[in-house]
């Protein structure tokens, strides 16, 4: 017996689903698995952690953590650097994205590829030099000390040149005829075109702010400047991967809060972002 | 240039015309605090500033910003959060062992996990802080193990004043003039370094000076589940019967899994180096095996080491341990009765204790902890490490070091508060008290504050080390490598580690 073309799709997009679902929940077990930990007496976890299935649960973790006199100092200062940093780099990459796409100037085409070579080195072969030179501007234990490093986003003038030069150059033509002057073709006529590659690039920034470890473990030496990623690894206990599991499980919940909330608001840029239709 | 400086140009540039003010960052609930500056201007010079102090009396140093702020409200915050100098004498201590108030309200006893190292030095700087009010006490909790951070406070040039590191890390910092002999303040407290056991002076002296205050020492041990034992026939009594020697522990094995199925051992072998280091550390001294030379030259490739690897191999080859746990899985799997004896640390004993005294638990009036045995040779003792106090060196007032005294002396005078986590006391007079004798198992453990044995005090990067040659172990154990291939390639890689640092 054949299917008609109409059941064959239909049985098609079942198993899809299906696999999807599977794939969904694969993806999700973990978040749960955290969820649930996350919910019970840490002296239950230390016997087993499958009581994490079984009722009592308790809030007791997240009365610690709420309780922990430095969170929300940490929670406002990585609120504060990421934003300024996602802030920071729209502002620069932009600019620098229109310069590069749009300016006549000389060796414009070398300083891109000096700023494309940016891609190509990682964070750990400068993070001595880096450490060195903000010891001596005296910029550690600082907003600027944690921001800064953040700015330098070769990855947004890329991005940004791009899509600047996917624009069509008639419209500058246009407006310059209307009289307009560099700085308002920019403003009034092309950034607002750019909207899907700033929500792009700031999403990705805000989130690689926010989940930063590394500098701010060794720029941050002082709890009044943790960032929250510092300050939750810095109250774990010692093992706390078997004496505190709980806590350990509600300090990940707690850290990704925002960044669930930052998703929420931004789902859609954020899945054009992933699907690559940001830059046309 | 400041980021906040060049927002301050963006801003007066393009947006807003800018007020001016000065702000910088005030410590945990001092908030954010800005001074006025004279009349508004959208000048973007930069100026220097004078001293700001916070509610919390700490002196800005580094942190101090000038930059233009607009909003009015940061100014009110300012007001409300800055007051004048404070005449109390600021030091700041750096410590791990994480952040527990709320199991420890502020001069209030620990409402969980009494004695659990958060919960007790918690409630002790506490106690510190509110017994001399004249002294401001800064506490800095960094994530353990905390050395990132503590070189980048060095390469930044602002260090702790003290600092809690392991007595294995001080010559890391001794040797590169980093931290400065204790011994003055401990004589400025009072304190004889002939006071502090031989484990402890072994772990803090350096040619001869004591470079911390030491806090406790740690190690390995047996833990035993008895329970297990006695169904194996393995005890005497009330007291579980020990091998003495390589072929007596692989006799007992065999007969603990033929009588209760279970493996002998249970051990952390997923992601752990520094078990099977330890194991390898104390049975060389165990044979008196003179394995560093010199502190940069170690010698792995000998029989006594072979002895040890290869019966290790043996008990894994023979399916006596547990396999392919990690730490948290070995720490549950013994608690839940899936082997006879965990070889893990001291402060494992607090956490037993607690199951062995719960009823219906697997450990319920089943545990007993003893140190390793002697199995190569008469000369009991094991591998320790520890926790010690440093101080940094750095310029500090007159004030200041009485002070870093005074909380030296204070955390001296509380060994015993501080033995309850398990750890080996330091002092002697605390190791030889009822006090401390009467603490579930500590007369069964007391001995290795005399037996026990650091590394060479010179030996730099123990951590290092001991992560290489864990590495090396795991291999020739697990059968990825020859016994003999696995510790020349230590004895190589350590080597090569040690030739070029200072």
């Amino acid at each position: 017996m054949s299917l008609t073309r109409h059941q064959a799709g239909r049985v098609r997009g079942s198993v899809v689903l299906i696999v999807l679902i599977a794939l969904g929940l694969i993806m999700l077990a973990p978040l749960i698995w955290t969820l649930m930990l996350s919910l019970k007496a840490n002296s239950e976890l230390l016997r087993s952690t499958t009581n994490a299935f079984h009722a009592p649960y308790t809030l007791e973790n997240y009365v610690a953590i709420l309780q922990n006199s430095g969170v929300f100092r940490w929670l406002f200062n990585s609120v504060l650097v990421a934003g300024l940093t996602t802030l920071g780099v729209l502002i620069l990459s932009s600019l620098a994205g229109y310069g590069f796409a749009r300016l006549e100037f000389p060796f414009r085409d070398v300083l891109f590829v000096i700023v494309l070579f940016g891609l190509a080195i990682p964070e750990q072969a400068v993070i001595i030099t880096r450490h060195q030179m903000f010891a001596a501007l005296n910029l550690h234990n600082s907003y600027p000390g944690l921001i800064l490093p953040g700015l330098a986003a070769p990855f947004g003038v890329f991005l940004m040149t791009q899509y600047f030069r996917a624009i069509p150059k008639e419209l500058d033509e246009a407006a310059m005829l209307d009289n307009a002057s560099r700085l308002k073709i920019f403003w009034k006529v092309l950034l607002p075109l750019t909207l899907p590659a700033q929500a792009t690039l700031g999403i990705f920034t805000f989130l690689a702010a926010w989940n930063d470890y590394w500098w701010p473990l060794i720029s941050a030496t002082r709890p009044e400047m943790f960032t929250l990623t510092v300050g939750i690894a810095s109250s774990q206990i010692n093992f706390a991967q078997t004496s505190g599991l709980g806590y350990l499980m509600t300090q990940a919940v707690f850290a990704s809060v925002p960044i669930l909330i930052v998703y929420v608001f931004f789902q859609k840029y954020i899945v054009r972002a992933v699907a690559g239709q940001a830059v046309r | 240039m400041r980021l906040l400086s060049f927002a301050q140009r963006f801003v007066s540039l393009f947006i807003l015309p800018c007020l001016r003010g000065r702000w910088r960052a005030c410590p945990a609930g001092g908030g954010i605090t800005t001074e006025v500056l004279p009349p508004p201007s959208c000048s973007l010079t930069l100026h220097a500033t004078s001293p700001v102090r916070c509610a919390t009396g700490e002196d800005e140093g580094g942190v101090r910003k000038r930059v233009g702020l607009w909003p009015g409200v940061f100014v009110a915050l300012m007001l409300a959060a800055c007051s004048p100098q404070s005449d109390r004498t600021q030091i700041t201590v750096q410590r791990i062992f994480g952040e527990c108030r709320a199991n420890v309200p502020r001069d209030q006893a620990p409402i969980r996990n009494p004695d659990g190292e958060c919960e007790i030095l918690t409630g002790l700087i506490d106690r510190f802080q509110r017994e001399n009010p004249d002294i401001d006490l800064k506490v800095n909790i960094v994530a353990w193990p905390g050395y990132d951070q503590l070189s980048a406070q060095y390469a930044a040039g602002d260090p702790p004043d003290v600092v809690s590191i392991h007595m294995s890390s001080i010559p890391d910092y001794q040797v590169r003039g980093l931290i400065v002999p204790v011994t003055p303040y401990l004589d400025k407290a009072g304190i004889d370094a002939g006071a502090f056991t031989p484990a402890a002076r072994q772990g803090v002296m350096v040619k001869g000076a004591a470079y911390g205050l030491p806090f406790d020492n740690w190690t390995q041990l047996w833990h035993i589940n008895t329970g297990l034992f006695r169904q194996a026939g393995l005890m005497r009594g009330s007291e579980p019967i020990l091998p003495d020697s390589p072929e007596a522990l692989l006799a007992q094995a065999r007969q603990f899994k033929q009588a209760t199925g279970k493996p002998y051992l249970v051990q952390s072998m997923i992601n752990e180096r520094a078990a099977y280091t330890r194991n390898l550390y104390t049975y060389l001294m165990n044979q008196q095996a003179v394995f560093f030379k010199t502190p940069k030259q170690i010698t792995l490739n000998t029989p006594e080491a072979r002895r040890i690897v290869g019966l290790f191999k043996q008990i894994y080859d023979e399916g006596l341990t547990t396999r392919d746990q990690d730490y948290p899985a070995a720490t549950q799997g013994f608690l839940n009765g899936q082997g006879g004896v965990y070889l893990g640390g001291t402060w494992l004993i607090g956490t037993y204790e607690n199951e062995a005294q719960t009823q219906g638990q697997p450990l319920y009036q089943a545990y007993s902890v003893k140190p390793y045995p002697a199995l190569f040779g008469p000369h009991q003792t094991a591998y320790v490490d520890g926790h010690a106090w440093v101080v940094s060196n750095r310029t500090r007032s007159a004030a200041q070091d009485a002070a870093v005294a005074r909380f030296l002396k204070f955390l001296y005078d509380h060994d015993y508060d501080w033995s309850r986590t398990g750890h080996l006391p330091t002092v002697q007079a605390v190791a030889d008290s009822e006090a401390y004798l009467n603490l579930p198992h500590r007369r069964d453990i007391v001995s290795l504050s005399h037996t026990g044995q650091t590394l060479p005090p010179q030996v730099q990067r123990q951590f290092a080390i001991q992560d290489i040659i864990g590495d090396e172990l795991f291999s020739a154990i697990t059968g990825h490598k020859t016994i003999e291939q696995a510790l020349t390639d230590a004895e190589r890689r350590v080597n090569d580690l040690l030739f070029h640092l200072l």
